[in-house]
């Protein structure tokens, strides 16, 4: 849940587990390369992860229940 | 007990490391201070509402402007001045640009559209206040500049409890309790303090959450800013404006702030628009109607003629390719990636907005003009002040500024030691306790258990009232919880320990609103009290106090300081 990382891709520097806004991975290289989303109730979706992964390995998946409502704009315009 | 893993001296410590609180290192390191440390519980680069952007800062240019009064009036007569004291909005505003040709200059583009542009938050025809600014870069910038001036960066060490000291009868504070959650084990960090200056940002969390009630985290803003203001509080310090509530509304029901990023139109389902103010999308003016009819999307849908929606499908191509831009400039792209993800286009369809739970954003610790609390070399800036108003421009201005005063008292005080500091030794040991413990609730089942409270015993109005019955049930409650949360919480780790010490601020901050709601015998904006229907004009010119003097909680008016 929210961040996903591409474990091929991950180049295991670690830098999204390090600029985390909500301290959501643990990286422990030794059992590890790939961080682990140890808290993900706790994202902010806030995206730093995925704007500063040096290898472009991590995405969000946001929750079904956060999805974003809303209807054809012209649905609008034709029951003016 | 929890091990000690180092001891530091600083002659500021800032605790919070976001707009305000880095503003306010740089300013103290260039006004002299040799040791300014940050105390930071994410990573500096990217914690805060600040995250990864934002795209208006309050800002007077004379060239544009013409009188300071001008804008400062506007201001103050919006819903977002009603809590400000006008000395320091005047302040801030007469050094507004002077801090955006900083930004620029350190590499913050202040300038997206190549010159100073005034856009959003405005009404047809006035002046506009907010200059137009891509903000995706800022902290990594701040935090540049931060470290070039020798600013000691401590992420991952959130403060726990600050240390005082009592000298005449007045109190002054002298150190920090930081937690060291770098690692799953914990350790504490004490810092021996000449001052110290609070950025932790608004508080939210305190209510259930708008959007996604079991989703605590999916809020407008930074919800790892939660109940900093109780550190201000424990130290004796003075909170104001605790019981106005603070409702920010935005996309549903994915919870962000920047709705004036958008440019579309308020409709309701028939096309109509729900505010006078303009009838198509406007790029330069925005829809003010979400700022000034605050409670508009929560009306509709309890009249039954909502829901509302943004609507932006009268815009240009043009205007919808620079407000995809001004997204990625407020930090958005989250949103903007769902939207490509799930082939939503804001050409092409309307979303519906909604009004989030209630925050204390601008709301808590009071400042004097020079940003210094009520307790000596104590200071504040930020979304956590709460006379002062919440947002870049005022964290800004708050954060140099008070980094500056700081400074200068620094240099006339020599350290305490805090070591032995018995205040200090009892939290160590509670801290100590939550870990020791094999079973128990956990900081989740007390949060939500606070936000059950708050949202019952403390709503924000206008369709949900308080009363003195309300709120007086509200602080048994409060202290039953406060009760079990001390003697049953466990924590498992470092960064459950954090949470836990957020939920003990959480508490303290409940309380300061729920006196603060008892002593307001009046209705005013968000807070409406049944047994008190009507605004009282007397106290437009007031600010309610509430603090904390020998255990008890204490409360006072006093004047705005104009």
């Amino acid at each position: 849940m929210p961040p996903v990382i591409d474990r091929e891709k991950c180049v295991g520097c670690g830098t999204c587990a390090d600029i985390c806004n909500s301290h959501i991975f643990l990286h422990e290289p030794d059992k590890d390369r790939v961080p682990r989303v140890r808290f993900p109730d706790e994202c902010w979706h806030c995206d730093s992860c995925v704007l500063d992964c040096p290898a472009g390995a991590v995405r969000l998946r946001i929750p079904l229940p956060f999805m974003m409502l809303h209807v054809a704009s012209e649905s609008l315009r034709r029951q003016s | 007990m929890i091990p000690v893993k180092a001891v530091l001296e600083a002659d500021l410590a800032v605790v919070g490391g976001g707009i305000g609180g880095l503003m306010a290192a740089i300013s103290a390191a260039e006004a002299g201070a040799e040791k300014v440390i940050v105390l930071e519980k994410a990573h500096v680069r990217r914690s805060g509402s600040g995250a990864t952007g934002n795209d208006h800062f309050r800002c007077f240019l004379p060239e544009y402007h013409k009188t300071l009064d001008s804008i400062l009036q506007q201001t103050l007569n919006s819903p977002i001045g009603m809590t400000r004291d006008p000395v320091i909005l005047r302040q801030s505003l007469e050094k507004s640009f002077e801090l955006v040709r900083m930004w620029e200059e350190w590499g913050i583009n202040m300038r997206p559209t190549g010159k100073y542009e005034f856009m959003g938050h405005a009404f047809p025809g006035r002046l506009r206040p907010s200059l137009k600014y891509d903000g995706r870069n800022q902290k990594a910038v701040l935090m540049t500049q931060a470290k070039k001036r020798g600013v000691r960066i401590f992420n991952h060490h959130p403060a726990l409890d600050l240390c005082v000291a009592e000298e005449d009868g007045a109190r002054r504070v002298t150190g920090v309790l930081a937690l060291d959650m770098s690692v799953p084990e914990p350790a504490f960090v004490l810092v021996r303090a000449k001052t110290v200056l609070l950025a932790t940002g608004l508080t939210h969390r305190m209510y259930l959450t708008g959007p996604t009630p079991a989703y605590m985290f999916n809020t407008s803003h930074c919800p790892n800013c939660a109940g900093g203001q109780a550190l201000a509080w424990r130290a004796g310090a003075r909170l104001v404006n605790m019981e106005i509530p603070y409702v920010h509304a935005g996309p549903k029901y994915f919870a962000r702030a920047g709705k004036a990023t958008w440019i579309g139109v308020y409709r309701y389902p028939d096309g109509r628009p729900v505010g006078p103010f303009i009838t198509r999308p406007d790029v330069v003016y925005g829809d003010i109607t979400g700022d000034v009819w605050n409670s508009a999307f929560t009306d509709v849908l309890l009249d039954g003629s909502g829901p509302v929606y943004q609507d932006c499908s009268g815009a240009s191509s043009e205007e919808l390719a620079f407000m995809r831009g001004a997204m990625f400039s407020e930090g958005l792209s989250a949103m903007v990636h769902y939207m490509d993800e799930h082939e939503l286009d804001p050409g092409k369809h309307a979303f519906e907005f909604m009004q989030y739970e209630p925050t204390f954003h601008g709301r808590g610790v009071e400042v004097k003009p020079d940003a210094e609390t009520s307790v000596s070399g104590l200071f504040a800036a930020g979304d956590m002040v709460g006379n002062g108003g919440a947002g870049i421009s005022p964290a800004a201005y708050l954060g140099w500024t008070g980094g500056e005063h700081a400074a200068k008292k620094a240099a006339v005080l020599s350290f305490t030691n805090i070591e032995d500091d018995p205040a200090l030794k009892e939290r160590m040991e509670l801290f100590s306790s939550f870990l020791k413990r094999e079973e128990g609730p956990d900081w989740k089942e007390a949060n939500f258990a606070l936000q059950q409270i708050m949202s019952d015993y403390a709503p924000a109005g206008p369709h949900r009232v308080r009363s003195a019955t309300l709120l007086r049930a509200g602080m048994e409650y409060l202290e039953q919880l406060r009760a079990e949360a001390f003697s049953h919480l466990r924590a498992g780790c470092s960064h459950t320990l954090m949470r836990t010490g957020e939920v003990l601020d959480l508490l303290d901050c409940a309380r300061a609103v729920l006196h603060a709601a008892l002593a307001r015998e009046e209705s005013r904006a968000g807070h409406r009290r049944s047994d008190f229907r009507f605004t009282n004009p007397l106290l437009n010119s007031r600010q309610l106090n509430v603090w904390l003097e020998g255990g008890e909680v204490k409360t006072g008016f006093r004047d705005k300081w104009m």
